[in-house]
């Protein structure tokens, strides 16, 4: 009984506590709020710590060491060996052609798709929903498909066209120097869809009332796009530009099944899982992770330079 | 909405007055229609080409239709290797992905955008820092660890690791910052625990984007196709993903190629189904986010 009555006391004295409530002041590092706040934390920042921060850190430890034992240091000669391999050489100058297809045939199509998919009347969310479509199908499917696709025999579907059309028949992602393209295209069927959504969403949010100022003025389509859509866009196209780039460094498993891991059309990340997982020289991979982390990190650098400079410019202008 | 009604866009109703913006608008719809064609083909080629039998991929003289469009041939390379096996293992890591995703995202997203600790800012600087560097140029430490605590052949890596995602971060951590900091006070005030306003408060008010982290796992997890590879080595484990992989490396050893390609298409079918069932969800989510995965 003494029990029940000190119960009834306590929910008595909390909801007057809670008429009335104390506003405590989180000034000490283990206030309530920060102590709560760290506990909740501390979940995720062991699952970051032990898959994403932790294997960073590490990565960087074995390259300068030799094997997974951290008994001998070696400095350098990792770096020195994977700078001598030609199989980095030729990974190494693979990316920037990558880099370089992929802006050609995978950055101009998703803003033009984009652009004609804002202006449709009738049927839009069907246009848009195909398009996505091939972003979901996961990329080891994609990359077989592409591979089945990108058949050399001479009766296999392509060759069948290119004869039709009176043309040789091809080797396809056989031939060294159609290789990194092919695999480009096959990236880009796959990510496209994405990259036309986003900017169709910028797209969308401009105002209609500012074309409608540059057709009174008597502006064309061309003057259109230049005066309204070409800056609403700009800082979309800047983003997706980086963006594009980075997620070329991290191709993967369209070189190692289309490409067959060959040296026309290897990639760093290829080569990094290449090194440690079917040569056992994971401090080799190790090293190829740092070079290409590096290169991400300046290339983000210069992104994030070159759009503060922008900025500041414009901030001038202003 | 007819072409006479558009107000908005690069074109509008002054426009389409025109003769000639006709044309170009019977041009938009013909590209749009060759890029649909464009993403619709490859997979209708690849479905079409695994009715076939070896002997007509491989014929000398080409045609684009099977001879005989069996559709009993799904169940019996279904069956050949019990390929439901591997269907189920990819659904519990794929459940499991899912539930980490959206509780260990969610929940570090809530404590960034809304608890706030002293100190919260360096994890948000380190969490966007990994954002920028791909995740798998970590896979070879990962492994070594993995397999030092005897992590392989075991689930657990592959759905926690999904609970470490800097995309799924930022798609909850920028929902959260759109909730109104009033509702968090007056919970607060009720007496409410950190836990608890998340449990209670935020994880109700955020369902749309739990939906998107929760549909966006669960394509990158039926996908995933490294990891699941370097630690299952028990082939009984394998995930659909990782089978068709050593499918396709031992062809001719017992499955033939156009097989494979059936198998291929099988192992897509749920994203599809999926995709198609959330489409709205997804396409309006995947133009929300900003930044692909």
């Amino acid at each position: 009984m003494i029990n029940l009555a000190y119960l009834e006391n306590e929910t008595e004295r909390e909801k007057t506590a809670s008429k009335y409530p104390v506003i405590k002041k989180h000034k000490t590092l283990f206030s309530s709020k920060n102590f709560s706040g760290w506990l909740l934390l501390l979940p995720g920042l062991i699952l970051f710590g032990f898959f994403v921060w932790g294997p960073m850190v590490m990565n960087v430890i074995y390259s300068f060491f030799d094997g997974y034992s951290l008994k001998n240091f070696i400095g350098f000669d990792n770096y020195m060996y994977i700078f001598n391999d030609s199989m980095f050489q030729a990974a190494l100058q693979n990316t920037f052609y990558y880099i370089f297809w992929s802006l050609l045939i995978g950055f101009f199509a998703p803003i033009i798709i984009g652009l004609l998919l804002s202006e449709v009347v009738l049927g839009k969310s069907f246009f848009r929903m195909i398009i996505y479509l091939p972003c979901i199908i996961s990329g080891i499917a994609v990359a077989f498909l592409f591979k089945s696709l990108y058949d050399p025999e001479p009766y296999a579907i392509f060759n069948v066209i290119l004869k039709s059309l009176g043309l040789p028949t091809s080797l396809f992602a056989d031939d060294p120097s159609l290789a990194i393209p092919l695999i480009v295209v096959a990236m880009t069927w796959r990510g496209a869809g994405g990259t036309v959504l986003i900017y169709l969403s910028a797209i969308q949010t401009i105002d209609p009332s500012q074309y409608e100022a540059v057709r009174l003025d008597g502006g064309g389509l061309i003057r259109r796009i230049q005066y309204v859509t070409w800056p609403v866009l700009k800082p979309t196209i800047s983003t997706l530009l980086i963006m594009q780039v980075i997620s070329v460094f991290q191709v993967f498993y369209e070189p190692m099944i289309i490409g067959n891991s060959n040296i026309h059309s290897i990639s760093m990340m290829l080569l990094s899982y290449n090194y440690a997982f079917s040569d056992g020289k994971p401090q080799l991979g190790a090293a190829v992770s740092v070079i290409l982390s590096l290169i991400i990190i300046v290339f983000t650098g210069i992104y994030f330079a070159v759009t503060a400079y922008f900025k500041r410019r414009h901030d001038y202008a202003a | 909405m007819r072409l006479k009604d558009k107000t908005n866009g690069l074109l509008n109703f002054s426009d389409y007055k025109k003769p000639r913006f006709h044309i170009l608008y019977a041009v938009i719809i013909f590209l749009l229609i060759l890029v649909v064609l464009t993403a619709l083909l490859p997979v209708f080629w690849l479905i079409v080409s695994s009715f076939k039998s070896v002997q007509e991929i491989n014929s000398t003289t080409f045609s684009f239709f099977p001879d005989v469009f069996d559709i009993n041939k799904i169940w019996q390379v279904w069956q050949k290797e019990n390929f439901g096996k591997y269907f189920f293992n990819s659904i519990i890591v794929t459940s499991g992905a899912v539930v980490c995703a959206v509780i260990f995202n969610g929940l570090m997203a809530y404590v960034i955008s809304i608890v706030k600790p002293k100190g919260y800012k360096v994890m948000y600087v380190m969490i966007m820092i990994s954002y920028m560097i791909p995740a798998i140029t970590g896979m070879i430490p990962l492994f070594k660890w993995l397999s030092d605590i005897n992590m392989t052949d075991n689930y657990l890596p592959l759905m926690l690791i999904f609970g470490a995602n800097a995309f799924y971060f930022i798609n909850f951590k920028n929902y959260f910052d759109m909730i109104p900091r009033s509702l968090f006070e007056a919970a607060k005030i009720d007496g409410c625990s950190d836990l608890k306003i998340f449990t209670h408060v935020v994880l109700p008010l955020s369902r749309p984007i739990v939906g998107v982290v929760a549909i966006f796992a669960m394509t990158g997890a039926w996908s995933d196709f490294l990891l699941p590879y370097l630690l299952l080595n028990d082939s009984d484990l394998y995930t659909i993903m990782v089978e068709i992989y050593q499918v396709q490396n031992t062809l001719g050893n017992g499955f033939t190629y156009d097989e494979f390609l059936m198998l291929l298409v099988i192992s897509i079918i749920p994203q599809i189904i999926v995709f198609f069932i959330f489409q709205k969800q997804i396409t309006s989510s995947a133009s929300n986010a900003g930044i692909k995965e």
